[in-house]
């Protein structure tokens, strides 16, 4: 399935949607929504990934990049991570830098 | 499977995505084992693609085999770009924050973690990469009542 991410940035919180397969050649796809939302100096990053069905390596690239690009104090948060995909950040150790959470929960994210 | 040969490039892999995942189909593998094993080619392909070719300005495509026996399914990529041993890699320091991380460095060891062997020989001018993942073990019969 084709990959899609999608960004809507509201009171120093952006959100993007991430749907269908983030391999390497959709990577640069994923890295423009990151660095829109960078540029708006937010201080949240959420990554609804409820419908994300893959992740490489490649899309993780990215998720370092946020956090160099934002600054240790912008949280990132991810939220409703498939198992293979969930599997794959703690294989990797990202899940001690990122906050995983299972749905959205507003008291927990918007909380600033 | 019959083997297929794909340009070695990004846009093939959703097509080698597709062979691996129509081969773990016929073996029979579980959900959890597909994804693992389409992960692992999908890691050691990009690096073939951008280091072994894109990198060092080369060209070329990649072949893809893939043999079921009675307990394992091998999947096998060959590649003319530059030598290059996956195993050789460096393990990446997984305990560090994100923003302490050096970019790079996680595809061949979650590749080398995702499958049950993984194997690389250089044959003549070729790399061979090689991905086994062993089938479920048929089912137990019930035992009959007496």
């Amino acid at each position: 399935m084709a990959f899609s991410a999608t960004t809507t940035i509201d009171a120093n919180i952006a959100k993007i949607t991430v749907s269908g397969e983030l391999d390497g050649s959709m990577a640069p796809v994923f890295q423009k929504e990151v660095e829109k939302a960078a540029s708006q100096k937010v201080k949240r990053l959420v990554l609804l990934m409820s419908d994300l069905d893959y992740i490489s390596s490649a899309g993780l690239r990215v998720l370092v990049f946020a956090k160099q690009k934002m600054g240790a104090g912008v949280d990132l948060f991810v939220v409703g991570a498939q198992p293979q995909v969930k599997d794959t950040l703690q294989m990797t150790g990202f899940d001690r830098s990122i906050i995983a959470l299972d749905t959205y929960d507003a008291a927990t994210i918007e909380n600033i | 499977m019959n083997p297929v040969t794909v340009p070695a490039t990004l846009d093939s892999l959703g097509a080698i995505a597709d062979y691996v995942m129509a081969a773990a189909a016929s073996a029979g593998l579980d959900r959890r084992a597909s994804y693992n094993l389409r992960l692992a080619v999908d890691e050691i392909v990009t690096n073939i693609i951008v280091h072994g070719y894109a990198d060092a300005g080369l060209q070329g495509t990649l072949e893809l085999s893939a043999n079921i026996d009675d307990s394992t399914l091998t999947v096998s990529i060959e590649d003319s770009g530059v030598p290059y041993d996956p195993r050789q890699a460096p393990v990446p320091d997984t305990s560090l924050p994100l923003e302490e991380r050096p970019i790079g460095g996680l595809g061949v060891y979650l590749a080398l973690k995702s499958v049950d062997e993984f194997l690389y020989e250089r044959v003549g001018a070729r790399n061979r990469s090689i991905f086994k993942m062993q089938l479920p073990s048929a089912p137990v019969k019930e035992e009959g009542r007496a």
